[in-house]
């Protein structure tokens, strides 16, 4: 990337009167880069992104658009345009006069505003309903109205707020694919905030964890699943979540078992030392836990099935574990069966602080 | 128990049939006695002289002609009609002003809401009184105000202060000035409806630039555009009213003759002092007239909107 970032945060705070719910946000997204915020809800996300747009004061920190610092500046001059969860149609406009509200009020010639309207309906899939009315449209369609009127400006910065929680679940994936071509088409830097795991994995060419007011993990989709940075976000990207076990459990679970000793005497190679470390907690996802094997034995306690997925709860030494097995496999509740994980489907995270540890 | 037995449940013998009528009746009974029986006696009584005293005497369309020469007729209708088209605009104008400017929570605008509903609230007579004093040229306080800056008993401009009671134009504005305080239930609808309109609006009016004038134009007064006109025809109905205890406290109808004798006032006046029931009833009739025919005009004027709105 050339230059400096789209928009950079830099030990963003901000409060809702005495709570503080920002501690401290550093944030860098590259021009023409779709960065998705997950988090669950009261994590702050939705104030990060009005933050951004100037809708809530930062209490302390800087906001930087294109280079340019625009900590204390008015929405209206940050060069950026919002989505709202709700969409924010004008109820008593037509469809091109909400699209080119922005371009209205900033006194835009009208032959220029019509054209550009025309471009940003047709960008957004929304150009054969220009003279309705929002109370005339359907949810999906007020939701590229919204994305229309997003593009008309051709902002620096386009911010999304949760866009596709109010449609349905088959109209959700549907925009979600349309949202990623829509950028790819446009290109721009996209801030898009969500707590659906599933649309930012999908979406995000990036994706910044946000929990409790703090940033967790920034990666790609693929470092998100494979290096979760810590337990959080270990547990809250995947479903069912990651199950997390002391060590010594793990370790009755390993198949190949775990050799304890010298370095290099493990079945693949690794010192499998560590195993016997109280202080580390370990995760494997359920889809990597595998019912059968060498592995010590648990009792089904709940079975869930999920089209061609069950999922199984399983009880051993006390803890929790789910694994993911095909429908067709699953057993029945009340039975005995070994659990078994591969020693590289392992993540390490230390027991205090929750950080992943890396071995090596 | 005799439950499931068909005869206990024969047509009269149930009360859920007569219990809704039952349930209705008092408000019904109140309606009849109070509005219907009165209406109707009006609209007979406005062809009859009757003076209480002498049996009615039915003299056909006498009164209605009686009042086209009438000067007090003529002066009351004009007097009302010009107190509807000045004060009821601006009625709402400073009502919607007040409720945009008091619809944000923050220091001192509760007290400010309480103290822009409180006028409302007071008695209309104690009201009256209160302006009666307020307006008196030599010692109230208005005029007090007025001559602050001033020198040998005239304004800073060098004007003589308004004679509130005695010149036909003064007392006029008063009357309006009084009902210009009044305005707390417009205020209080305008301000529920300001605060019902959705924040995102407004947040994503700030984010495209838009100036406090572009967001009043395109966006506030649209959306409020219906509630305002329904309450504009509520008070243009309301205006015929309101102008009577004013005028008949503070300005006793005048100066003479007639500067602020309205519709209310000359009908007061005919029935209860002069006792022509027959002759006020005609009247009467006149401002029914008027109101509906102000309604509708403003019902044309409106719909549009509430077409628009899908209300």
């Amino acid at each position: 990337m050339t230059g400096s970032p789209g928009l950079a945060l830099a030990g963003v705070h901000a409060a809702h009167g005495p709570v503080e719910v920002l501690h401290g946000v550093d944030l860098s997204v590259d021009r023409d880069e779709l960065l998705v915020v997950l988090g669950p809800s009261g994590s702050g996300k939705s104030t990060l992104l009005r933050v951004i747009a100037g809708l809530h004061p930062a209490t302390r920190g800087r906001v930087l658009i294109a280079g340019k610092d625009v900590t204390g500046w008015r929405p209206g001059r940050r060069g950026v345009s919002m989505v709202f969860q709700t969409y924010a149609l004008f109820p008593h406009l037509t469809v091109a006069a909400n699209i080119a509200f922005g371009l209205l009020v900033r006194d835009t010639p009208k032959r220029e505003a019509q054209e550009r309207t025309r471009r940003a309906a047709a960008a957004a899939g929304c150009d054969h309903l220009l003279d309705r009315l929002p109370g005339q449209l359907s949810g999906g369609e007020q939701q590229r109205v919204a994305l229309a009127r997003a593009l008309v400006r051709e902002p620096q910065v386009f911010l999304l707020d949760e866009p596709l929680s109010n449609l349905d679940a088959e109209l959700r994936v549907e925009t979600r694919f349309e949202l990623r071509g829509l950028h790819q088409r446009v290109g721009g830097t996209m801030v898009h905030v969500t707590h659906d795991q599933t649309e930012a994995m999908v979406l995000g060419h990036r994706i910044a964890v946000l929990q409790a007011g703090r940033i967790q993990q920034v990666g790609t989709p693929d470092e998100i699943w494979s290096k979760p940075a810590n337990t959080f976000v270990a547990r809250f990207v995947g479903s069912p979540a990651m199950n997390l076990v002391p060590a010594a459990l793990a370790r009755s679970l390993l198949d190949p078992p775990a050799v304890v000793g010298s370095a290099g005497s493990g079945a693949d190679g690794l010192d499998n030392g560590w195993l016997g470390d109280p202080g580390l907690v370990v995760g494997f996802r359920p889809g990597a836990t595998r019912l059968g094997g060498r592995g010590s034995a648990g009792v089904v306690e709940q079975v869930e099935v999920v089209g061609e997925d069950a999922y199984v709860r399983l009880r051993i030494s006390g803890q929790s574990i789910t694994a993911r097995v095909p429908a067709g496999d699953r057993p029945a509740v009340g039975s005995a069966h070994p659990v078994s994980v591969r020693q590289p489907d392992l993540h390490l995270f230390d027991g205090s602080s929750g950080r992943r540890v890396v071995l090596r | 128990m005799t439950a499931g037995n068909p005869t206990r449940a024969a047509p009269g013998a149930d009360p859920r049939r007569w219990q809704p009528a039952l349930m209705l009746a008092p408000f019904l009974l109140g309606l009849a006695v109070l509005v219907f029986i009165p209406a109707i006696v009006t609209l007979v009584m406005a062809f009859a002289d009757y003076d209480l005293i002498r049996p009615p005497r039915w003299i056909g369309t006498r009164n209605f002609t009686d009042l086209v020469g009438d000067d007090a007729f003529r002066a009351a209708l004009s007097n009302s009609l010009w107190f509807a088209a000045i004060a009821v605009p601006i009625r709402l104008l400073l009502a919607l002003g007040l409720a945009l400017l008091l619809h944000r929570r923050s220091a001192l605008v509760g007290s400010a809401r309480t103290a822009a509903v409180l006028p409302t609230a007071v008695p209309e007579i104690a009201y009256g009184l209160l302006w009666l004093w307020l307006l008196n040229p030599v010692y109230g306080p208005i005029n007090q105000l007025l001559l602050v800056g001033g020198q040998n008993g005239l304004t800073a401009f060098g004007r003589t202060p308004p004679q509130w009671l005695t010149d036909p134009n003064d007392a006029r504005t008063a009357i309006i000035l009084m009902s210009l305080f009044t305005i707390g239930e417009i205020f209080i609808v305008l301000l529920a409806v300001r605060v019902s309109l959705p924040a995102e609006l407004y947040q994503l009016a700030a984010i495209e630039d838009a100036t406090g004038w572009d967001v009043f134009r395109r966006i506030t007064l649209p959306l409020i555009a219906p509630v305002l006109g329904l309450l504009l025809i509520r008070d243009t109905i309301a205006s015929f009213q309101f102008s009577f205890v004013p005028a008949l406290v503070v300005t006793d109808g005048g100066p003479p003759p007639y500067a602020t004798t309205y519709l209310s006032l000359f009908i007061y006046r005919n029935a209860f002092e002069y006792l022509r029931y027959g002759y006020a009833a005609a009247a009467t009739l006149v401002m029914l007239v008027l109101t509906v025919l102000a309604v509708v005009v403003q019902w044309r004027l409106i719909r549009p909107f509430w077409v628009r709105y899908r209300l």
